[in-house]
C-alpha cells in the first residue's frame, strides 16, 4: 500500500480561506494591534486628569487628522475584535456553532466592524 | 507557569473578555449618546470610589487578557526558542509595568483628591 503523498506544500493560492477563517485571523490581528496601542492609554490617562489643558490637549489629538486615522483604526480594531470575540463565546457555550450559523455570523462580524470603522471617522 | 497557562489562561481571558465587554458597552453606549463629559466631571469621577475601582478593574483586565492573548500569538508562530522567550519576556514585563503605571497615575489622582 503506498501512502498519499502529503500535501507538504504551502501555496497560499491553495490554501482556502473561507469567511470563518478570515473573521477568525482578524480577532488576532485586531488583538495584536490594540496590544500595540495599549502603552499609549495609561499615557492618555494622566494627561487628561493632569488639568484642564492636558485635557483638552487629549480632545484635540484625537480631533486631529492623525488623530482620526488612529480613531478609525481603533475603532475597527475594538469592534472587530469585542464581535468576533463575543462570537467566539457564544460558540464556547455552543450557540451559533452549527455551519450555516457560523458563517452568517462571521460575515456579520465583518460588516459590523466596518461599520462602527466608518462611524468612527464622524465622532463629535 | 502553570497560572499563566492551559485551562487558567483560557477562564482568565474568558472572565477579563466579560468583564472588557461590559466596559466597552457603557462607554460606547456614552461615546453615542452623550458628549464629552467635561474636565471636571471627568476627574472628579476618576477620583471618586466607584470611578477609581472601575478604572483600575479594568486595566486589570486589560493587562491579563492582553497577556493570556499575545502568549498565544507567541506560541502559535514564534518558534525559535530564544526568539520566543525574549518576546514572553517582553510582552510580561511591559504588560507589568503598564498595570503599575495605571495604578500609580490611579491611586495618585484619587489620594490627591481626597478632602482634607
Amino acid at each position: 500500500m503506498r501512502r498519499a503523498r502529503r500535501p507538504v506544500f504551502l501555496s497560499l493560492a491553495r490554501i482556502r480561506f473561507p469567511v470563518g477563517s478570515i473573521a477568525s485571523i482578524g480577532h488576532r490581528i485586531s488583538g495584536v494591534m490594540l496590544a500595540c496601542a495599549l502603552p499609549f492609554a495609561p499615557f492618555a490617562l494622566e494627561r487628561s486628569l493632569s488639568g484642564e489643558a492636558g485635557y483638552s490637549a487629549m480632545l484635540e489629538a484625537a480631533r486631529s487628522p492623525l488623530g482620526r486615522v488612529v480613531a478609525v483604526l481603533v475603532a475597527w480594531a475594538c469592534a472587530q475584535h469585542l464581535l468576533a470575540g463575543v462570537r467566539h463565546l457564544l460558540s464556547d457555550v455552543g450557540v451559533g456553532a452549527s455551519l450555516g450559523a457560523a458563517r452568517a455570523s462571521a460575515f456579520a462580524v465583518l460588516i459590523a466592524a466596518a461599520c462602527v470603522a466608518f462611524a468612527a471617522a464622524f465622532l463629535p | 507557569m502553570r497560572i499563566f497557562s492551559g485551562q487558567r489562561a483560557f477562564v482568565a481571558q474568558r472572565l477579563s473578555a466579560l468583564v472588557l465587554l461590559a466596559a466597552a458597552a457603557a462607554a460606547a453606549l456614552r461615546l453615542a449618546f452623550g458628549v464629552a463629559p467635561g474636565f471636571e466631571r471627568w476627574q472628579a469621577w476618576a477620583a471618586g470610589a466607584p470611578g477609581s475601582v472601575i478604572l483600575l478593574v479594568v486595566a486589570g483586565a486589560l493587562v491579563i487578557h492582553a497577556w493570556v492573548g499575545l502568549r498565544d500569538v507567541v506560541l502559535d508562530y514564534v518558534h525559535v526558542a530564544a526568539l520566543r522567550l525574549s518576546l514572553l519576556a517582553a510582552a510580561a514585563l511591559g504588560l507589568a509595568a503598564l498595570g503599575a503605571w495605571t495604578l500609580l497615575i490611579v491611586a495618585r489622582h484619587a489620594l490627591s483628591h481626597i478632602a482634607v
